[in-house]
């Protein structure tokens, strides 16, 4: 209400105006109000998703701690996607995969800087013998195209004055782009990449090439290449595909990663079985009959959520040691200690379990809210308990039944505490975060955060996509007392 | 969307992923054929092992334990080993040969699951100072597989660069700290040295120095004038910022430091010779000692060693003992001498022609051998709390870097804190 | 009210069952429901009771995985007082709980708040802001740990808000100021505009950006010409701020811990507060409207007592979340000095399995022991205390 000044009152004609005046500001300030909301939305999507997806990005970039961090990313520059194909095809015949394969010939071009008074020399170039990475990959025999890679010699084809940044202040010099070509000599396998390192003399700059440098070493003087023919594939997911072909099992060569998703699918493949059974059959026990000690699993359904994981698992960690009781000896086994079995079975308290306490609560929730007069009918009919409850009762709880799935499959999935305490070597057996944590701490000493990120992007992938399908079990869930795990 | 449907897709997908996944896991778990050879288990550290391991078993070793009959599997630990060593012995699961540490031995072989030596294969051709640390009350229950100690790194272009001559045998702290002065004035992000808050690091400038710490016991005084002045001079260079703690590059050791060339100095030992390999193989670097201290005018070291010990509660003891005998056989140790691992622990390789060699490799191998012998050299022992020992100095060390705590205060800090650790 | 929102006594079902055969029906009853429980009841017995009973009993003796245990009384109770490690552990878990749950409860709540319209497009954000919270602490630790590297992404933000700071500042004063003079002029002309006046701001917000940027291209303020910020998040002893008294102190890597646990639990508990506030009758703010009240007098006297449940059931999520926070700890790892993050519970697991000595599994279940009393504790306090200010 505007309020009106002394004069105005008792006239009807100023109040109508007022009135539709104050209705007009209203409307605008509401407008208004819907606008800034839906700007302070946009700005907490941005602070919330942001790190994910700009880790996701840098994850496609040679060196994700690239300073300043920037989005322009030359692995998605579309110019260099056509290079990286065309050097692929030249490397091995494949645009997508690229190589080294006898009768390749991949050309190169270099342009470097020369400072006035500076003698423009070419640089050296060779084709290193270098591993791909190190660690847990380390172990394997590889061929290196060092051994078959022939480089011709370098040409000048381009030669201009011009202006270059050096340390923050321009200097005038010569720009001068040389050409070659690695040529693969003789017969040999199939080898799946080929590194490239141009040394340069003190005081002369690395400008540009074919496709930018992987990175600079020795302050500068060394332009240094990971794969010049890497085809469009290595080249855009690079990270992604050394993820899969460098961390390798020293005993037997498989992929580490594969094996950690497997064995993560297994465990909670397993766990949402075990739930969905176990914990509804529970569930509807508390919620529909009455006998003695209901309030006793009263408690213990709280308990089991309340007291920490550290405080069964040292229990739990030696029955698993000592193979339960005699159990892994089924399973061919002394112990269930690095063993998917001993994730599986094992396992209380707050973290995941076989039968998880909050997954029996939230069938118990619903059971609650079911009408009886269905089960009646069907107990006038003669059907007995087990019928009645398989027949009857699991078919009207879907709805929470697939919020048990979905949470209890994120919950495992995402479980970090157990797994690390059952399975520790060798890399094989370990769940994904128990494998990622091995990528942190083999692959960060040497500061290659790139296979560490797009590890972590590629094992938070199956869990995202569940997530933007059964959203609704999500929220369920929540609503149901949030068993975030 | 409909539940129904829902369930079924999902339960669908779930059993689908699932059938194939147990069927692989079923396959794998299969029982050995009976025709197959004995496998034994090996258990030692990750990062560059397992690599030399492989290249070991493929290239020298593997055929002649084939002919007995053995397979072996070596499994690295990524995770801390010595963790995973006790947990592993209480639980049964440890594999039949597995490393011994020489920080740990002394628990790790009281625990009573490793085999004695003695008797079952020969313990003459190891330097006696090295098995040593693995005996005791007279039973040798480890054979050294190498030894390792620490040298002085620096890489030649910054030297170049700065214009100041490589540093020598004879070089002493203040001639050290001029030339890296003059390399940190190359620019914000080069550095003279890299200094970790560490007392596997700065214990070797100590000892250089004259501090005396008792291996055997752990005792220490911290407060005694030789690892005061230490402390002052290695932790006020990394105050005026002339050298770098390897976390302020967003390194996680000296050697990272070393390899992104822009640290004119690290002290590792020969296993930054790997590394550097894989991670930056154009780095044109050279090695000489740890440099005197102006005081004493001697060098200080820390002789790192692991041994190969036998679970005792191996299936398979005959085949372990040739598998350790081959593991530390000549060839054996001259081909990881030469992949850049370590130094051998046989007297006679100690006379090999690779030593004489001028390669850079060579040099750093040949230093950190001698290193063994160069001045005040202490095993890297520090009684039965092992490297809990390192905890209380390093924070010290830490704090007053970051300038938490002055010298004096961190180190009466840390001297409380290691008299409660050892029961004092 | 208790943790799910129901009464754990009340009858199951609602009818009364008595029938003429009440007595042997009760007894199918019992053996049904026990059938039905049983593999629940078995693994809860195995896997639960028996080894927190374990575990308690382990607490009283000196076992260490190799020897046979030996009854020691309290002595392992008494030892963790003496151990600065343990020490060191209880007070970051303190600090980190109190801290963590008090903040991200309120920013989830102010959160909730802003988002409490019925708008459009609210479940598309609703979902969006979820996605932090479904990937594993694993995933999200290891990217926060990229973004705390020295030159990662963190540093570099907060390097450029201080080269851009005189930027920044004129622009909030230019806002306030051109809001304050608008609300003034407004409320001459007679309307009922508040300081906060949605349709004034974006004014004060546009002509404030106009008028900066007039500023910046005139010369008038600039970027400043700063160094890169190369502040150490990880490994670091450092604690802050440092005018505090030491055990109030929190060491940087449990700051950095700290932001990002506030960051993926915040979109959870925003969730179940917004779908509290919107079961709140809009006729309460309406009445609040007619009598004048303020924004901040709505939000604590209408908003605050109409979510209290949920506030209790958030703040005892969080506080047993954070009283037993491990994950991170582990994977950051040998990256920062262990006494700058060790929780109780990483305490626990590092006495079972320390790498340099035995294992102290009597001192690992004294202190597990320990840290699930504090736990049922804080839960308790916590529910005694808001029910108490409920009436």
């Amino acid at each position: 209400m505007r309020f009106l000044k002394t004069d105005e009152r008792g006239d009807p004609a100023a109040l109508k105006k007022a009135d539709g005046d104050i209705t007009g500001w209203m409307a605008r300030r509401r407008w208004a109000r819907v606008g800034i909301v839906y700007s302070v939305m946009i700005l907490f999507a941005i602070i919330l998703v942001g790190p994910m997806l700009f880790a996701a990005l840098s994850s496609l970039k040679v060196n994700p701690l690239e300073y300043p961090p920037s989005l322009r990313i030359p692995e998605l520059n579309p110019r260099n996607w056509v290079t990286a194909a065309q050097l692929g095809r030249a490397g091995a015949g494949d645009a997508f995969q690229g190589g080294f394969a006898p009768g390749a010939e991949i050309p190169f071009d270099l342009t470097y800087f020369y400072p006035e008074g500076t003698d423009p020399a070419p640089p050296d170039v060779e084709v290193p013998r270098r591993r791909p990475g190190s660690g847990l990959g380390a172990a394997r025999t590889i061929d290196y195209a060092a051994d078959y890679a022939e480089v011709s010699a370098l040409e000048v084809v381009e030669r201009e004055r011009g202006e270059h940044e050096v340390d923050g202040t321009r200097e005038d010099g010569v720009f001068v782009t040389y050409s070659f070509a690695v040529r693969y000599v003789g017969d040999g396998p199939l080898v799946g990449r080929v590194p490239l390192a141009a040394t340069a003399e003190r005081g002369h700059h690395y400008v540009d090439s074919t496709l930018p440098a992987s990175r600079l070493e020795r302050r500068g003087m060394v332009a240094s290449f990971d794969n010049i023919a890497p085809g469009l594939g290595r080249y855009v997911v690079r990270n992604y595909s050394r993820v899969f072909d460098e961390a390798r099992s020293v005993t037997t060569g498989r992929s580490l990663f594969v094996a950690w998703t497997r064995n993560s699918f297994l465990v909670a493949f397993a766990r949402v079985l075990t739930n969905v059974v176990f914990a509804s059959m529970a569930g509807y026990a508390v919620a529909r009959y009455r006998f003695r000690g209901r309030f006793l699993i009263f408690f213990g359904l709280l308990f089991a959520q309340m007291v920490p994981a550290q405080v069964t698992f040292i229990s739990n960690y030696l029955l698993v040691r000592d193979g339960l009781f005699g159990l892994s000896h089924l399973f061919g086994r002394d112990t269930f200690l690095n063993s998917l079995w001993g994730v599986i079975i094992a396992g209380a308290g707050s973290g995941a379990a076989m039968i998880h306490a909050g997954m029996v609560f939230v069938m118990k929730q619903f059971f609650e809210t079911l009408p009886r007069d269905i089960e009646e009918a069907a107990e006038i009919d003669g059907a007995g308990t087990v019928q009645r409850y398989i027949r009857v009762v699991l078919p009207m709880a879907r709805p929470a039944l697939g919020a048990v799935i979905i949470l209890t499959f994120q919950g495992t999935w995402n479980e970090f505490f157990w797994p690390l305490v059952v399975l520790t070597s060798p890399e094989e057996v370990k769940t994904l975060p128990v494998g990622l944590l091995a990528f942190r701490q083999v692959y960060g000493v040497a500061g290659d955060w790139g296979l560490i990120l797009a590890g972590a992007i590629l094992s938070a992938l199956p869990v995202i996509v569940l997530f933007v399908v059964f959203q609704k079990y999500f929220m369920q869930g929540i609503a149901f007392g949030g068993s975030k795990e | 969307m409909d539940p129904r449907k829902v369930i079924a897709l999902l339960l669908g997908v779930l059993l689908a992923g699932a059938a194939g996944a147990f069927a692989g896991g079923e396959a794998e778990q299969a029982e050995p054929d009976p025709d197959d050879p004995v496998t034994v288990r090996v258990m030692g550290y990750g990062g560059q092992d397992p690599r030399i391991k492989a290249d070991l078993l493929e290239n020298v070793i593997g055929d002649h334990l084939e002919a007995q009959g053995i397979r072996v599997d070596y499994e690295p630990i990524e995770d801390d080993y010595n963790t995973m060593l006790y947990n592993q012995l209480s639980a049964g699961t440890a594999a039949d040969v597995v490393y011994i540490p020489v920080e740990t031995a002394p628990g790790i072989i009281a625990t009573g699951m490793i085999e004695p030596l003695d008797g079952l294969t020969d313990l003459s051709p190891y330097l006696a100072s090295l098995n040593e640390s693995f005996t005791f009350d007279g039973q040798t229950y480890g054979i050294a597989k190498d030894f390792n100690t620490l040298g002085m790194f620096y890489n030649k272009d910054l030297f170049d660069e700065a214009g100041v001559d490589y540093p020598d045998e004879n070089t002493t702290w203040d001639e050290l700290e001029e030339k890296m002065r003059a390399i940190d004035d190359l620019g914000d992000d080069v550095y003279g040295a890299a200094f970790p808050a560490q007392f596997e690091r700065m214990g070797a400038f100590a000892f250089a120095n004259g501090f005396e710490l008792d291996i055997e016991t752990g005792e220490a005084d911290l407060l005694d004038t030789a690892l005061v002045d230490t402390v002052e001079w290695y932790t006020g260079l990394v105050r005026e910022g002339v050298a770098v703690q390897p976390a302020d590059m967003g390194q996680g050791w000296g050697g990272g430091a070393f390899g992104t060339g822009d640290v004119g100095i690290a002290f590792e030992g020969a296993w930054l010779l790997g590394y550097l390999g894989d991670e930056a193989p154009h780095l044109e670097f050279g090695t000489t000692y740890i440099p005197r201290s102006p005081h004493t005018g001697e060098s200080g070291n820390f002789l790192y060693t692991v041994a190969y010990g036998i679970n005792n509660q191996t299936d398979h003891l005959e085949a372990s003992v040739a598998v350790l005998e081959a593991l530390t056989s000549p060839e054996a140790q001259q081909h990881v001498l030469e992949g850049g691992l370590a130094i051998p622990s046989r007297e006679e390789l100690l006379e090999l022609d690779y030593f004489e060699r001028d390669d850079r490799e060579a040099v750093a191998n040949r230093t950190i051998f001698e290193g063994a012998e160069h001045g005040n050299v202490y095993g890297f022992q520090f009684g039965e709390v092992g490297t809990d020992w390192l905890s209380p100095v390093d924070a010290a060390l830490s704090e007053i870097m970051t300038g938490e705590a002055s010298v004096e205060e961190a180190l009466q800090r840390a001297q409380r804190e290691l008299d409660e650790l050892l029961g004092r | 009210m208790d943790l799910y929102g129901t009464k754990y006594n009340e009858e199951p079902g609602g009818r009364p069952g008595l029938t003429f055969n009440s007595l042997k029906r009760s007894t199918q009853e019992q053996i049904s429901a026990y059938l039905f429980l049983a593999p629940f009841l078995i693994t809860l017995a195995v896997f639960f009771l028996y080894s927190t009973g374990r575990a308690f009993y382990f607490s009283f003796t000196d076992y260490n995985l190799f020897a046979d245990p030996n009854w020691v009384g309290l002595e392992n109770y008494l030892s963790l007082f003496r151990q600065s490690l343990f020490l060191r552990a209880l007070q970051n878990t303190l600090l980190f709980s109190v801290i963590v749950t008090t903040v991200q409860t309120f920013l989830a709540l102010v959160m909730a708040t802003v988002l409490n319209q019925r708008i459009r497009g609210l479940a598309f954000f609703r979902a969006a802001y979820y996605i932090p919270s479904i990937a594993s602490s694993v995933v999200i630790t290891l990217i926060f740990m990229w973004m705390y590297q020295r030159r990662g992404l963190i540093n570099y933000l907060w390097t450029e808000a201080r080269r851009h700071a005189p930027i920044i500042l004129l622009f909030i004063a230019l806002v306030i100021v051109l809001q304050v003079a608008q609300v003034i002029w407004e409320r001459r002309r007679g309307y009922p505009a508040r300081w906060v006046d949605p349709a004034l701001f974006l004014i004060s917000f546009t002509v404030g950006a106009i008028g900066t940027l007039g500023a910046w291209v005139a010369g008038v303020v600039s970027v400043r010409p700063l160094p890169p910020v190369d502040f150490t998040w990880l490994a670091t002893r450092v604690r802050l701020p440092g005018w505090a008294p030491s055990f109030l102190r929190v060491p940087v890597p449990l700051v950095a811990i700290m932001i990002q646990n506030i960051f993926t639990t915040i979109p959870t508990m925003m969730i179940m507060y917004l779908a509290a506030l919107q079961g709140i009758p809009p006729s309460f703010y309406e009445a609040a409207d007619i009598e004048g009240a303020s924004v901040p007098q709505k939000f604590f006297r209408i908003t605050i007592p109409s979510v209290r449940p949920v506030t209790f059931l958030v703040v005892a999520l969080s506080l047993i979340g954070t009283l037993q926070m491990f994950d991170q700890v582990a994977i950051f790892g040998d990256a920062v000095p262990l006494e700058s993050v060790i929780t109780l519970s990483y305490y626990v697991y590092d006495r079972m399995f320390p790498g340099a000595q035995l294992p102290q599994v009597g001192l690992a279940s004294a202190a597990a022991m320990f840290l699930a009393i504090l736990t049922m504790l804080a839960v308790l306090v916590q529910r005694v205390f808001i029910k108490s200010e409920a009436e």
